[in-house]
């Protein structure tokens, strides 16, 4: 790896959210740990130079104390670790496998991945585990982000990308309606363009059981009960088929299935939907006059609405909405998915998923499986079948039949899995966990062997943003010493394990090689390359040729099923899998605040970033039941453990529920492992709690 | 015949409460089902007839499943088939047209029947209602209705008059119709017997201030007044068409002039069928917590039915209990144990919900804490026992509907002061002036200080990079900049510190 010049300035992206800022980056100095600056990168279209304080002090994690610069294996008997060269660390690592796998199948050996990283280590990590292992045990954190999305919009358009449209088209639209997203926080540039869209004369609805930063924009904001999001749809559906609203040229003409939905959401009067929802039945019906006469609706859901054991059925619903209102495909309007991690798009779509292969292709689809092998250089009968989805691929380690085995790339599992202390003893009873990672995550620090390795700014790769563009990270500075690429990782542990096939390890190559494995499937990078990257501001997969444009909309004409047309599914509202009762009488919600992302590992390092630790956020009328005031420590347990941390006293939150921040160890161990039947989702958004103040 | 196969089974009635039993045995599997309706239409939303009755909703639009859904799922939906009678020892149900249904499990899914009071004129001599009066339980009856006032409208148009009607009964469905008729243009007035509105759901108070919210929407009702005859007489009109009006005398020898009634005065259960066959009714037909009347073979769920003394009405319970009885027909060990009922008006610019039975609660015990203002139009009262809302009556104002309801259905021990302050709201708490160090942008994390401390928007900008990252905090920041004093003598706006906390987080 060649680190640019001094004083020389890269483009590249952000290292966190699905957003994807672009910034430049510009190094002050010689040594590896001279400067580096982040500065506007003006032009990129998605955040136009603009960036949230994660952004601007994105490097604070280079030259790091805690950053990992050696391999380190533990001695399990006294749970010393101990500084080894690479090739024993890898030599471990690959004879344990090889053990392993000899005495207990290739199965007994799995992979964890994680949406944060980039599509050549994704779609690396998918071939190492389907060729290098031969397992059929890996997926990754992705299926904690928008899975239920993704599920949704394959059922219903025969195709997963989070926006099909650019996200500047939210501008152009008269009525956006936020299901659960707290973008103003979550992803902050993004909220110029709700801006942008009310200085126009456009509406905003935001539905959210707290009055968020992104709540405050908003002229209508609706404050359902968690886990109630489905039957406000349904509600909303119900009035504008009532009101003769719906687009019946469109639904003729490009849908198949709605009558059902028709039928089915007549049982879904307001007063029904105030009382399961908490939403007064005049909330309900302003928001319904409102979207009644648009022209043009947006419908985003973001993981409020999807981390839901009813997640998938819930984003249908919304979906049955805009395809009701005859919205998707119409220009400057639609259903989109706010995409949550930076490559929780990319990481989707390339082989990390227990299901897929590269393309979004299905690994149980044959002429899928011919193709990639061909590109593989494998025969395709070698290619194993569907695994375990994430949580029940942790949930089943060290268990009988379950992996003994597993290798974490790009995911701080302890910190971000459902019912945490569940999965923590479950990593326990691996016979070994090997670790990639750039600092001694929660995860890290139980693992046996850690492997340190690259991160952002330090090597080159792409992340296909919320809407499917494909950008590119350019590398800006050497990495530390003693540090190596993921790709680096896996060749290495490949040629051990006796693997005759190609990891590359320069990202190019590899994105080349990805390029091919994908062309024809579903999302097809065929066209898509380094220079095309650079020159157009990021492409818009599907792009199956050089010559092709790329494609910033879709649906225009038709959706991705075999006739054409959307499908609309009858839902119907479940709810929630924990109800509250008289021992757990409050429901309890998680989310993300400005300051940090996902588990922390990163930002919680980076010193110009408030850490303030967890908290529990409640409305004084709840305060003053248990008799706590802002700042006293309080307790929240629910029926998988507890949690204590300082009560922040807001009147912005449902007086029935209390939110906590999931960037700390604690929130997860409180939250349920339900998972949704179609995605597998967990139930991150909402479960049965109990709150007392800390004695 | 095991309880795993409930065998060939029958439904009377195609309500609302069929509807979903059917849903839920579909999805269970359980096949041989004859659904026997009396009405020509498909199971349709009956919550929502005065809707339609209102335009708001298109009938199509309360349609729950078509003909054609049933048929797919391979039940017999017989549509306009009344059933006769029940010969419970053969297990056979036979139509009016003779025609004999035989089943292994019958539900009796009859729903309620209107009440039709004792007014002298009410029904002709063959039996039937006059044609200018109305019941209000059936599609046919909304559409009825709906026809009726559409066609005097036109006329009354074409002549420079109204249309008048008078609604009997001031119940829930009494308001509903009035509301609606009010809103397509109909003079409607309502008499209602009892003292108050909403007798059997809510105190004197609460329907004081419903009347007085009536009266300001140009509906004027008559309370303790019960109607005693009905006079259709064209000799009081040289008109003799329809367009003549008709007289409604009350009992206290007032008489309305109208062109139209309505007959809201409450429902029964539909019992007939099952007390000729000799089940055991009371007010309704009774059944244990298995929903079994006393012929084993025989259900009844839904408004027909009566579980520990209760009937209901409300669709709530009648769901509950179908999808009950469907787990129960699929052999599920389930039992009902009575539902929690909100009762909730639908009508344009009449707020009214009634959670559980305050009445009963409060005469039982329960303490009363509630908020009254007759000016405003609103009353709200909560009852509570052992620290729980157990019942309440919210009138005209129905800002924390959404929140007491889930408080009510989830049984939450309430502290002391809760329930007060449910009704008194959130007192909104405002700083007075932004303090430095309050964060005006955080994406930034930048306070207000920081702001003060710069010159202009371009060096906030450039040292702090607020109003760089998701733009909202620009209006603050222009704000504080523009009220620096170095700028000249800070204005003495009263209003700029709320306009800044707006921009707050």
């Amino acid at each position: 790896m060649t680190p640019s010049p001094v004083g020389s300035t890269v483009r590249t992206h952000c290292p966190y959210c699905s957003l994807q800022c672009g910034m430049t980056l510009t190094q002050r100095g010689t040594r590896a740990t001279s400067a580096l600056e982040v500065q506007a990168w003006a032009e990129f279209p998605v955040n136009e130079g603009a960036l949230c304080r994660k952004g601007w002090t994105a490097t604070g994690l280079r030259g790091h104390r805690e950053r990992l610069t050696t391999p380190l294996v533990r001695d399990r008997r006294t749970g010393e670790l101990t500084a080894v060269s690479w090739d024993d660390a890898l030599d471990l690592v690959a004879s344990r496998i090889a053990d392993l796998r000899a005495e207990s199948g290739a199965d007994s050996v799995a992979v964890f991945g994680g949406g944060g990283l980039t599509n050549e280590k994704a779609y690396l990590l998918g071939k190492f585990a389907r060729v290098a292992l031969g397992t059929s045990q890996i997926d990754y954190n992705g299926r904690w982000c928008m899975s239920s999305a993704a599920s949704a919009g394959n059922q219903a358009f025969g195709i997963d990308r989070g926006l099909p449209f650019p996200l500047a088209d939210v501008e152009q639209a008269d009525v956006v309606v936020l299901v659960g997203s707290n973008l103003a926080e979550t992803m902050p540039p993004a909220a110029r363009h709700l801006d942008r869209l009310r200085d126009r004369g456009g509406r905003l609805v935001v539905i959210d059981p707290r009055l968020t930063a992104t709540g405050e924009r908003a002229d209508h904001l609706l404050q359902p009960v968690p886990g109630t999001d489905l039957p406000v749809a349904l509600g909303l559906l119900h009035l504008l088929d009532a009101a003769g609203a719906l687009d019946e040229d469109y639904l003729a003409a490009r849908t198949t299935g709605f009558d059902d939905v028709r039928r089915s959401v007549a049982t879904w009067w307001p007063e029904r939907v105030e009382r399961v929802s908490g939403i007064a039945a005049d909330d309900l019906r302003a928001v319904a006059d409102l979207l009644a006469g648009a022209d043009r609706v947006m419908v985003l859901t973001a993981r409020g609405a999807e981390q839901h054991s009813q997640g998938t059925a819930t984003v249908l619903a919304w979906i049955n909405l805009a395809l009701g209102l005859g919205m998707c495909g119409k220009e400057h309007a639609g259903y989109g998915c706010l995409t949550g991690q930076g490559n929780g798009q990319g990481g989707r779509e390339h082989g990390q998923k227990s299901d897929q292969l590269p393309g979004y292709r299905m690994i149980d689809d044959p002429a899928a499986r011919d193709h990639v092998a061909g590109v593989w250089g494998v025969d395709p009968s070698t290619l194993p079948g569907p695994g375990r989805s994430a949580y029940e691929l942790l949930d089943s380690l060290g268990t009988e039949g379950g992996p003994r085995a597993l290798l974490v790339h790009g995911s701080n599992i302890v910190v971000s899995a459902p019912n945490a202390t569940q999965v923590t003893a479950r990593l326990e009873a691996l016979d070994l966990l090997v670790v990639a990672d750039i600092v001694m995550s929660e995860t890290a620090a139980m693992a046996d062997v850690v492997l340190p390795v690259t991160q952002w700014a330090e090597e080159s790769g792409t992340m296909t943003n919320l809407e499917g563009r494909v950008v590119l990270r350019e590398q800006a500075v050497a990495p530390p010493q003693g540090v190596r690429s993921d790709l680096d990782v896996l060749a290495g542990l490949a040629t051990r394990l006796g693997c005759a096939a190609d990891f590359p390890l320069d990202p190019e190559v590899a994105f080349a090689e990805l390029a091919r494995a994908s062309a024809g499937g579903r999302a097809d990078y065929g066209g898509i390359t380094y220079d095309r990257i650079r020159a157009e501001h990021g492409v818009f997969w599907p792009c199956p040729t050089a010559d092709h444009p790329g494609t910033p909309r879709l649906f225009a004409d038709t959706f991705a099923t075999p006739d054409g047309r959307a499908r609309c599914p009858v839902v119907d509202h479940v709810g929630a899998a924990e109800q509250p009762d008289a021992d757990y009488p409050v429901h309890l919600t998680t989310g993300r605040v400005l300051a940090q992302y996902q588990s922390g590992a990163q930002t919680r390092r980076v010193k110009a970033l408030d850490d303030t630790g967890a908290f529990v956020e409640l409305h004084p009328m709840l305060a003053g039941r248990i008799g706590a005031r802002d700042g006293d420590r309080v307790v929240v347990r629910t029926r998988r453990g507890e949690l204590t941390a300082p009560a922040r006293v807001v009147t912005t939150i449902r007086p029935d529920t209390v939110f906590v921040p999931f960037h700390w160890v604690g929130a997860n161990r409180l939250t349920n492992d339900a998972l949704d039947p179609m995605s597998r989702m967990p139930e991150f958004k909402v479960c049965a709690a109990a709150i007392e103040r800390a004695a | 015949m095991t309880t795993r196969d409930p065998g060939r089974v029958v439904v009377v009635g195609s309500g609302m409460a069929t509807n979903r039993l059917v849903e839920s045995l579909v999805a269970r599997g359980i096949d041989r089902i004859t659904v026997l309706g009396g009405e020509r239409h498909a199971p349709y939303n009956r919550i929502l007839l005065s809707a339609v009755l209102e335009g708001t909703h298109s009938v199509d639009a309360i349609t729950l499943r078509t003909s054609a859904w049933y048929a797919e799922h391979g039940v017999d939906l017989r549509l306009g088939a009344r059933v006769d009678s029940l010969d419970p020892g053969r297990r056979v149900v036979e139509l009016v047209d003779g025609e004999p249904v035989a089943y292994d499990t019958l539900v009796l899914a009859t729903g309620s029947l209107p009440t039709l009071p004792p007014i002298r004129g009410l029904v002709r001599l063959d039996g039937r209602l006059h044609e200018r009066l109305h019941s209000f339980r059936h599609l046919d009856d909304c559409l009825r209705l709906s026809a009726d006032v559409a066609g005097r409208l036109v006329r009354a148009e074409a002549t420079g008059t109204s249309v008048r009607a008078v609604v009997v009964g001031g119940g829930l469905l009494g308001l509903q119709v009035a509301r609606a008729l009010s809103i397509r243009g109909v003079r409607t007035e309502i008499v209602e017997g009892s003292e108050h509105l909403l007798r059997s759901h809510v105190g004197a108070p609460a329907g004081r201030v419903l009347a007085r919210t009536l009266g300001r929407l140009d509906t004027p009702v008559y309370t303790g007044a019960r109607a005693v005859t009905f006079t259709d007489d064209p000799a009081t009109s040289e008109d003799p068409d329809s367009s003549a009006r008709c007289g409604l005398t009350l009992d206290n020898g007032h008489t309305l002039e109208t062109d139209l009634v309505v007959i809201t005065a409450g429902v029964r259960p539909s019992v007939a069928l099952a007390r000729r066959a000799g089940l055991a009714v009371r007010r309704g037909v009774v059944v244990d917590d298995t929903l079994t009347t006393s012929d084993p073979a025989v259900r009844a769920v839904g408004d027909c039915a009566e579980h520990a003394g209760r009937t209901t009405g409300f669709v709530p319970s009648a769901w509950e209990q179908a999808e009950l009885l469907a787990a129960r027909l699929a052999g599920d060990d389930v039992h009902y144990d009575g539902s929690r009922v909100v009762a909730r008006l639908r009508a344009t610019d009449l707020d009214v919900a009634v959670l559980g039975e305050p009445e009963r609660e409060v005469a039982e015990g329960g303490e009363v804490v509630e908020v009254s203002n007759p000016i405003t139009g609103t009353h709200r009262r909560l009852v509570v026992r052992d620290h729980r809302i157990v019942a309440a009556t919210m009138v005209g104002d129905l800002s924390r509907i959404g929140l007491v309801t889930q408080l009510f259905d989830r049984r939450t021990v309430l502290a002391p002061h809760e329930p007060g302050e449910l009704l008194l709201g959130d007192a909104p708490v405002r700083p007075a002036v932004l303090v430095d160090d309050a964060e005006v942008c955080a994406c930034a994390g930048v306070t207000a200080g920081r702001v003060r401390a710069c010159g202009s928007l371009e060096a906030v900008r450039e040292t702090t990079r607020a109003t760089t990252g998701c733009g909202g905090c620009a209006p603050t920041v222009r704000q504080l900049l523009a009220q620096r004093p170095s700028l000249g003598p800070t204005p003495a706006d009263p209003e700029s510190p709320e306009r800044l906390e707006g921009n707050l987080r």
